[in-house]
């Protein structure tokens, strides 16, 4: 974990702190898989805000792919349904 | 011919609004008639309807923190929610709504399921498997998929590390 702390810091910084130390190839986060493909899930409901809320984190922006390990396909269609779950109040735009 | 039917199929819609929480009853029906009659007028059909009663707003609205739902999955013609999105904006009793088209992403869902269910069902077959997985197959299936998940985050584990 400080390792990704280090990284995440290193490129803040700019370029300073990029590929000095191998700390890249040490590091390693363990391959996450898509849940909706693991679970079969074929339709991502706006409605279901017990789906939709582990891909919100408290601020209320949409988790990217990067982390959550959502596959492209099933993303686009979340971002599509987090997006009308927003418009009928159900998810919040931002929390401050 | 055909391409005249296609465009005069029905599509299906889901209309969801959000009254005031202290919307009463009458109110509420009478809302619900409004919009049957648009429906009607388009010659189309309300599947459903479903109430899902006061819901905590994620933001406010109008100075409102709660709301009351209403779902209603309609079938009917493209020109029927130009309309029922003018009429809904008009309305004071609805402080928001969405329509949204449904039957082709419910389409392609259906289409992915019946094709996951064809492959396994052709590979069954292929091993001489009865087309359907019996009971105690399904069960032991369960506790092999656990070890199936190890096994594939290993994989990667090992893959990452050339």
């Amino acid at each position: 974990m400080s390792e990704r702390e280090k990284d995440s810091k290193g490129g803040g910084r700019g370029a300073a702190g990029k590929g000095e130390k191998g700390g890249r190839r040490t590091f390693f986060r363990r391959r996450r898989l898509c849940k909706f493909c693991v679970e079969k899930i074929d339709y991502i409901n706006y409605k279901d805000v017990k789906m939709l809320s582990p891909f919100i984190p408290e601020r209320g922006k949409i988790q990217p792919r990067r982390i959550s390990g959502v596959c492209a396909t099933h993303q686009r269609a979340l971002q599509i349904a987090i997006k009308r779950a927003r418009q009928l109040a159900l998810v919040p735009y931002v929390t401050d | 011919m055909s391409i005249g039917s296609d465009m005069s199929t029905d599509r299906q819609y889901e209309l969801v609004y959000i009254t005031p929480p202290d919307t009463t009853e009458e109110v509420l029906a009478d809302l619900h008639q409004q919009v049957a009659a648009i429906v009607e007028r388009f010659h189309g059909k309300i599947e459903r309807t479903e109430p899902w009663g006061r819901r905590r707003l994620a933001y406010e609205i109008n100075k409102h923190r709660e709301g009351a739902y209403v779902l209603e999955v309609i079938n009917g013609p493209a020109a029927l929610t130009t309309e029922l999105d003018r009429r809904l904006r008009v309305l004071d009793v609805v402080i928001r709504h969405l329509i949204v088209r449904v039957d082709q992403d419910l389409a392609v869902a259906e289409r992915a399921k019946a094709r996951r269910k064809a492959a396994m069902t052709a590979r069954r077959v292929r091993r001489g498997l009865p087309p359907e997985p019996t009971e105690t197959e399904l069960h032991r299936r369960n506790e092999d998929d656990d070890d199936l998940d190890g096994g594939l985050e290993m994989g990667f584990r090992g893959g990452r590390e050339q």
